[in-house]
């Protein structure tokens, strides 16, 4: 599913209270679908990330800049290595732009690119666009409660809708009562899986708990996986409309 | 001197020497075989190459937005309405139509991206007229203009690692210049001659392709089909009379290079004859040579007894006349039956991808033109009897004393 993975799990939301009294009632599928990206996306972020891309035979990573304001706008700067610093992606609803500061051009993502990879990730351009469709595209239904550290984990099995731009059979996502993500599969149409996302860490981060070290496995493939880890992340910060324009993604200025 | 005579004396001639005669028809006829049966395979690869051109999507003419053939781009789409479309089916040399969005996409699957041609087709306009209606070797075929499935080549199911039955995701431009992307279900898979057209069109409804892309009532082309393949100028300039803000053109103005190959392969098959032609005609000249040779006495004697040296010169020109007709008329014969045993195709299926590069595809189904049975036996016998003159001239110079006292 194009689900928000990256962002996701980057940006995470303002503490939306979880109240303990999840009553006796379970929520809808969809619902806790629902509310897990809003707690992830929150109304606005700010963090620094670091993704590691690992290969059989190399590994680099990078660290980027990432902003975010409600559901259809964000940008992400590289800031580290040196050598791509300042190259950056703007979102805005399901449009791209990608600048590369040694052309010094900005290029909107043809749709034929938006399969691609992501910065050489295993993440694709598309999985970041695409980040909250999951609604609509999808049939959600809720196959197990489990139990996670004391507290319960949903299990929801989403089928894609005929139409829906989406190529997997079918989609697992593991969210934990408090709205926190903890895993994502993604199957073939045989039921074969062919993508993994995990969490590794689950973190305090800015008053509320996030997953804040997540890895996309190919699982077709060994030694293919891209993790991303929030090192520091701020919630419902005030973010001026200006950042998110193609001037700012090109000409950074007074920090963002 | 009668012409009777002339006859006679060269056909008893001929015979004197049964086996040298024999092995000149021999070489004469297989000389021949050989010319006609490479300008039929030649042929019949070239008349291939056009139908599966034309079939390709192509159809006799077709009427694009000027821009489009640059850019085949959304934008470059154009409005032609039914009343439009009326207006072209009234011309009584259009035998059918079909109108078709054809743009760029994406496609993807589980596991692979890959670019290809979105065409959205009226599935029953296309019977007859492209490929695509009888290619169908799994599934099923489209059943209207608003059919929600697609149907891809199976070279690039294999690539997708996906098959019937299975859903793809499509992505492309819509009219906005947004991205616009859904899923489709495989409902069939087609073969096509070449690889290269399975891995490049996947089809779909026309109606279902307007509305993913927002185009409305908008179409990218209109491919139209005569009855013939030739001569179709006046077709196209009464269309572009009617369409004067749209580009009209036939197959021959959108594939200039499969035309000059066409031409070039015709000049081709005239090298080729003219080198079969150099080999038999040593074989010629020389069995006339020695013919003249031989009968030195005998042409001194003639001359002595006052023939005159023009027909001698004929004497000689006729007896290699008759050679060579018999020898055509044994090569065409040959050649006929070749190209009649051969016409269910010839299987190249073990050469398919070197055949390939050619742009062609299996089977090969030669094809006898009067064209070339005329050009290369007037080249035989035109260029046969010019070879002739050498000899037939040594034996008119000869001196009728020398001759005769020669022993």
């Amino acid at each position: 599913m194009k689900i928000s993975n990256i962002l996701k799990a980057v940006t995470a939301g303002a503490c939306l209270m979880v109240t303990t009294a999840l009553s006796a009632q379970q929520p809808s599928a969809e619902q806790i679908i629902l509310d897990a990206i809003n707690h992830e996306r929150d109304t606005s972020s700010y963090s620094v990330i670091t993704m590691t891309i690992h290969r059989p035979d190399w590994q680099r990573s990078m660290t980027m800049k990432s902003w975010t304001k409600g559901m259809k706008k964000s940008l992400v700067r590289v800031i580290e290595p040196k050598k791509d610093a300042g190259s950056g992606n703007l979102l805005i609803d399901e449009s791209m732009w990608s600048y590369a500061p040694k052309i010094n051009r900005v290029i909107k993502l043809p749709s034929s690119m938006m399969n691609q990879s992501w910065m050489g990730s295993d993440f694709t351009n598309n999985d970041l666009a695409k980040a909250d469709d999951i609604v609509d595209y999808y049939n959600h239904n809720l196959v197990d409660v489990r139990e996670h550290n004391g507290k319960k984990l949903y299990v929801i099995e989403s089928i894609p809708k005929d139409t829906a731009p989406v190529v997997w059979g079918k989609e697992i996502v593991e969210v934990r009562e408090d709205r926190v993500m903890l895993g994502h599969k993604f199957y073939d149409q045989d039921g074969k899986l062919v993508k993994r996302l995990e969490v590794n860490e689950v973190k305090n981060m800015d008053g509320k708990l996030v997953a804040s070290s997540i890895r996309m496995l190919n699982v077709e493939e060994s030694e293919h996986w891209t993790e991303v880890k929030i090192e520091e992340a701020r919630f419902g910060v005030d973010l001026p409309e200006r950042i998110f324009t193609l001037s700012n993604l090109r000409n950074p200025r007074q920090g963002y | 001197m009668s012409v009777r005579l002339l006859l006679l004396l060269a056909w008893r001639n001929l015979w004197r020497h049964p086996r040298r005669t024999i092995i000149m028809l021999a070489a004469i006829s297989l000389g021949v075989w050989m010319m006609l049966f490479t300008a039929a395979f030649m042929q019949g690869m070239v008349e291939q190459q056009v139908q599966d051109t034309i079939s390709n999507l192509t159809g006799h003419v077709q009427i694009h937005n000027p821009k489009y053939r640059d850019d085949p781009a959304i934008e470059n789409s154009m409005d032609i309405g039914l009343s439009k479309l009326d207006r072209v089916l009234e011309d009584p040399e259009v035998k059918q139509l079909s109108t078709r969005v054809r743009l760029p996409a994406v496609i993807a699957s589980e596991r692979e991206t890959r670019g290809v041609t979105l065409v959205g087709i009226r599935p029953q306009n296309e019977a007859g007229l492209s490929f695509i209606a009888d290619s169908i070797t799994s599934g099923r075929y489209l059943t209207s203009s608003s059919d929600n499935g697609v149907i891809i080549g199976k070279a690039l199911a294999e690539k997708l690692e996906t098959d019937l039955g299975k859903r793809i995701v499509i992505m492309s431009q819509d009219s906005d210049n947004q991205v616009a992307d859904r899923g489709f279900r495989i409902v069939g898979i087609y073969r096509a001659e070449l690889q290269g057209t399975e891995l490049a069109y996947a089809f779909t409804g026309l109606d279902t392709a307007r509305a993913m892309l927002k185009m409305g009532e908008q179409v990218s082309e209109v491919s139209l089909v005569s009855d013939e393949r030739e001569n179709l100028d006046s077709l196209a300039n009464r269309l572009r009379n009617k369409f004067p803000d749209l580009e009209v053109m036939t197959w021959k103005e959108l594939l200039p290079l499969l035309v000059a190959s066409v031409e070039l392969y015709d000049a081709i098959l005239i090298f080729w004859y003219l080198i079969i032609f150099i080999a038999m005609s040593f074989g010629l000249v020389n069995t006339l040579l020695m013919a003249v040779f031989e009968r030195t006495r005998e042409i001194g004697l003639f001359q002595a007894l006052g023939m005159s040296p023009r027909f001698i010169i004929l004497q000689i020109l006729v007896e290699s006349l008759i050679l060579l007709l018999i020898g055509l008329v044994v090569g065409n014969l040959l050649s006929w039956i070749t190209v009649i045993s051969l016409s269910g195709g010839i299987n190249l299926a073990a050469f398919s991808q070197g055949m390939e590069w050619v742009q062609m595809g299996s089977m090969l189904v030669p094809l006898l033109y009067m064209k070339d049975i005329i050009t290369s036996n007037l080249l035989v016998i035109v260029l046969g009897l010019f070879a002739s003159l050498y000899p037939a001239v040594r034996a008119a110079r000869a001196v009728p004393v020398d001759a005769i006292t020669r022993s």
